[in-house]
């Protein structure tokens, strides 16, 4: 390391007088591992009676609200949810695209943010990527749910059945099916892969089940230069190849309108659209998440701050921007050049019975983003960036319940116009699987290291302050 | 491959419904649903829109009030040749015949996504939400037609044109030794309409019924131009008698 | 081989040019860079410590993964409409354009599930360095880890020492998985 530059780590405990507003970041306040990895795992180990209470209610919901009641659809019918012709697809489709959306957000993240090797990500990759993991968990059961006869939905599944017949290789619910499959798979062990020494920490400093656990998932984790060397190698392979994988996904999501024959969903612009709507969601809902592990997770106060939310929040008004660039691209080419049924359409979404839903819509995931996000200090202060963020994603639930069943009640042929309504069974379900990622995230918070210690490590030992003429500045060096 | 298949096809069932002669009766509808065990769902949920009809007499008012007029139409699958239904269905269940030339749906192969009821332009698929056959009282359950499955919850179901019909009437030609002859399978709706507004038959000879009602300058398709390419064409009616 | 006895020498968090240091040292003595292994709780790269480069099949068994999943595509995509033919929407039996969409997802899914395979199974085999471990790795802390004749002990103690390190003979090799 060259002279002129100081590293921070050699001055752990005697910060500069000149550097003090640098310590405001994370990565210029840095603590010895040994205290990162105690706080780390004691925000593993410290339960209070709320977070218990948390737990019982959520599963006593999960439970109620979705096992029960899905077992009673089961028994009794799609029936009892409020579709009816011609709105084949209602709140079942529209809380699938909500869920996958919402799991872009960790990929983005910890691989998009990776390849550009913004520092920023660093504390919050793995919250991020366990927002992936169960999203994705909470939205595969969607396509079951909605499936009229779940108990055969193995039909789908590439293998001959007996008469030797496959499933049919060209229709997007098959691509859905491999698309959801491998960004689940992919995410699971993208997740797992920068755990490994976080979870060989984790076994050296634990006893009991809590010992057996870590040690088998950490693989006889030394830390050697083969094992460092593997895992840097394959985390790489991953943030490369999980970003295509991602888009593809929501892609394929959004092809399953865009190849169908219904007038507004036969839009060329479906995919990239949809790609952006999931990640405007997803980075907001990353953004909820951390606020929310900042209140409630012991020594998070630490590791996430008020700078990581600034630049989240930055990226949320990018992603709201491009959002509406797309929706208009979309509004305008089909208002202008369109069919019939597409011009009568639009007219019905902005002044049909259900117009409220697409005003709240375009209130929550452009003016509001556009108002506050502009705006440093609000950036900066958690509790507008929860209700903001909050807001973003009930919009983006509004943009696909537009998409589905507002579009569908309103096609060719007007004999055939009908309106839909979400019934309790609906609502009850998708209730329940909002507690399910509560439930699991709750869960995940004090099983598995919250943040990356090694990456927050390796990020603070490559953030060194430069003099420049009578100011010093931040630099950044490339450990790897 | 594509040679063999051409080889077995000798028939392209077709229908014209002329609009002329139509007069809403819905005769029609109460025949298909007899022929085709159609089950009867209910005062609440035919109400809420789940009632199952494999055809509906669209029935659309002209004209301002008190100088209106009805118009009806009678509209059931349209057995497109290239059916946006069936490319989408993740498990083959709806399928274009090669045999008959027509749209077939496969109601143990459906799981039920529904994916083909939202992409059929004309609506003409119907959703077993819940298990109907259960309701049917004792002995009402004899009128159910051997011929046709009855269908269970979860799965999807329409207008097949009565392929058993068309099968019973090929097999009793094949029996005999002759080709099938001009308007001997007549499917339940033609049957049953007491204007003879729809004619059934087989459009690739051109000498039958059908094929000379559908070269009329009356004929045009339901929503030509999605390029569905649909089998049952319309003559349109001048609104005489409603039609 | 198994019979010798590991030396570990521990450096503090931020004596990364001493650990270097002490490498090039023991390489001075003799000790060839196979019977040495470093391990560390941050990632360092090789060229920082002056090591040689480690190897590793985990991108090769990623390409391979990726080719079996092309194929199995190419099967699903081309091969099975073969096998029981179906016309659907007037569409052809094999339609090109909608490969492309199963050969991108199982290509993927093949390259993604076999790199983790790659990892699992090279964590899992038995490494041929010098074996041994010590809690403190994971807070921070760099290890050295390495085979010496016992007539090299007394200068080692004094080069290492010197460095800063804190050595401890014949580290245990406790069981850090399964089996």
């Amino acid at each position: 390391m060259a002279a002129e530059v100081k590293p921070i780590a050699n001055t752990l405990h005697t910060p500069s007088e000149e550097h003090e507003e640098l310590r405001e970041q994370l990565m210029f306040d840095p603590r010895p591992r040994e205290e990162l990895n105690r706080m780390v795992l004691d925000s593993m180990t410290h339960t209070t009676p709320r977070y218990w209470t948390a737990v019982g209610v959520l599963t006593v919901l999960v439970l109620t609200l979705l096992l029960g009641m899905w077992g009673y659809l089961i028994f009794t019918g799609i029936g009892i949810s409020g579709e009816r012709r011609p709105n084949y697809w209602g709140i079942f489709i529209v809380t699938f695209v909500f869920w996958i959306g919402i799991s872009h957000a960790g990929t983005f993240v910890s691989a998009i943010l990776r390849v550009f090797k913004a520092e920023f990500r660093r504390p919050f990759t793995r919250a991020a990527e366990l927002m992936t993991t169960f999203g994705l968990a909470a939205g595969a059961l969607w396509p079951l749910i909605h499936l009229g006869r779940v108990w055969v939905f193995y039909w789908m599944i590439p293998y001959p059945n007996a008469r030797w017949l496959w499933p049919n290789f060209r229709s997007p619910l098959v691509w859905d099916l491999l698309a959801i499959t491998t960004y689940l798979l992919s995410s699971t062990i993208y997740l797992f892969l920068p755990l490994l020494p976080d979870l060989a920490m984790a076994r050296d400093r634990t006893t009991g089940w809590r010992h057996a656990i870590y040690r088998a998932l950490a693989l006889g984790w030394r830390g050697t230069e083969a094992e460092w060397a593997r895992l840097r190698k394959a985390i790489s392979i991953f943030a490369f190849a999980i970003i295509p994988v991602m888009f593809s996904v929501h892609t394929i999501v959004s092809w399953d309108f865009a190849m169908g024959m219904v007038g507004g969903w036969n839009s060329t612009i479906f995919g990239p659209y949809f790609i952006i709507g999931a990640i405007l969601s997803g980075v907001s809902a990353v953004i909820t998440i951390l606020v929310v592990l900042r209140a409630t997770l012991k020594n998070m106060t630490y590791f996430i701050r008020p700078e990581h939310i600034d630049a989240l929040g930055k990226l949320v008004l990018v992603f709201s921007m491009a959002w509406a660039y797309f929706f208009f691209n979309d509004y305008l080419v089909q208002w202008y050049g369109g069919h019939d049924v597409v011009r009568a359409l639009l007219s019905f979404h902005a002044s049909g019975p259900d117009a409220w839903i697409w005003y709240c819509m375009l209130l929550f995931n452009i003016v509001i983003p556009w108002l506050t996000l502009w705006n440093k200090k609000l950036r900066r202060t958690p509790w507008v960036m929860l209700v903001v963020t909050l807001l973003i994603n009930v919009g983006m639930y509004f943009e696909r319940y537009t998409i589905i069943p507002l579009t569908l009640g309103h096609q060719r042929m007007p004999f055939d116009w009908g309106e839909y309504s979400p019934r309790f069974p609906e609502i009850s379900l998708a209730l329940g699987s909002l507690c399910l990622f509560m439930l699991l995230y709750l869960l995940a918070s004090r099983l598995i290291p919250m943040v990356p210690v090694w990456e927050v490590r390796e990020g603070q030992e490559a953030h060194l302050v430069r003099k420049v003429g009578k100011t010093v500045v931040p630099t950044v060096s490339e450990l790897d | 491959m594509a040679e063999q298949i051409k080889e077995q096809v000798n028939e392209r069932w077709g229908m014209v419904i002329d609009m002329n002669l139509c007069t809403g009766c819905n005769a029609c509808v109460t025949a298909c649903a007899m022929e085709n065990n159609i089950p009867w769902v209910g005062e609440d949920d035919a109400g809420y829109g789940r009632g199952i009809y494999w055809m509906r007499i669209q029935r659309y008012w002209e004209g301002e009030y008190p100088e209106t007029t009805p118009s009806y139409q009678p509209v059931m699958c349209q057995q497109c040749g290239h059916a946006p239904c069936e490319p989408v269905c993740p498990v083959f269940a709806t399928v274009h015949s090669e045999e008959e030339q027509i749209n077939l749906q496969v109601y143990n192969r459906c799981i039920g996504t529904r994916y083909c009821a939202n992409n059929c332009p004309y609506f003409a698929r119907s959703f077993n939400w819940f298990d109907y056959s259960y309701q049917i009282p004792e002995p009402l359950n004899y009128y159910l037609n051997p011929n046709v499955t009855v269908r269970r919850r979860g799965v999807m179901e329409k207008c097949t044109f009565c392929v058993q019909r068309i099968h019973a009437g090929q097999e009793q030609a094949k029996a005999q030794g002759r080709a099938v002859r001009d308007g001997e399978v007549v499917p339940a709706c033609a049957q049953a309409c007491p204007a003879d507004a729809i004619i059934f038959g087989d459009l690739s000879d051109p000498n039958s019924r059908v094929s000379q009602a559908a070269r009329s300058q009356r004929s045009y398709t339901l929503l030509e131009a999605l390029g569905t390419e649909p089998k049952v064409i319309y003559l349109k009616g001048e609104g005489t008698y409603g039609g | 081989m198994a019979r010798r006895i590991i030396h570990l020498a521990l450096f503090k968090e931020d004596q990364v040019d001493e650990t270097a240091e002490a490498l090039e040292a023991l390489r001075g003595m003799g000790i060839v860079d196979r019977d040495i292994s470093v391990i560390s709780g941050t990632p360092f790269s090789e060229k920082m410590l002056g090591r040689p480069m480690t190897w590793t099949r985990v991108p090769i068994i990623a390409i391979a993964g990726a080719v079996v999943g092309f194929l199995v595509a190419a099967f699903l995509n081309f091969g099975t409409p073969l096998l029981y033919p179906i016309r659907v929407g007037g569409m052809a039996l094999q339609t090109i354009p909608t490969s492309f969409v199963i050969f991108f997802e199982l290509t993927m899914l093949g390259l993604l599930i076999s790199t983790f395979i790659g990892v699992f199974v090279e964590s899992i085999s038995p490494s041929y360095g010098p074996a041994g471990y010590d809690p403190r790795i994971s807070d921070g802390q760099i290890g050295v880890l390495f085979w010496a004749p016992p007539e090299l002990d007394p200068k080692l103690h004094e080069t290492l020492t010197g460095l800063g390190a804190e050595i401890i003979h014949g580290t245990e090799t406790k069981k850090l998985w399964l089996f």
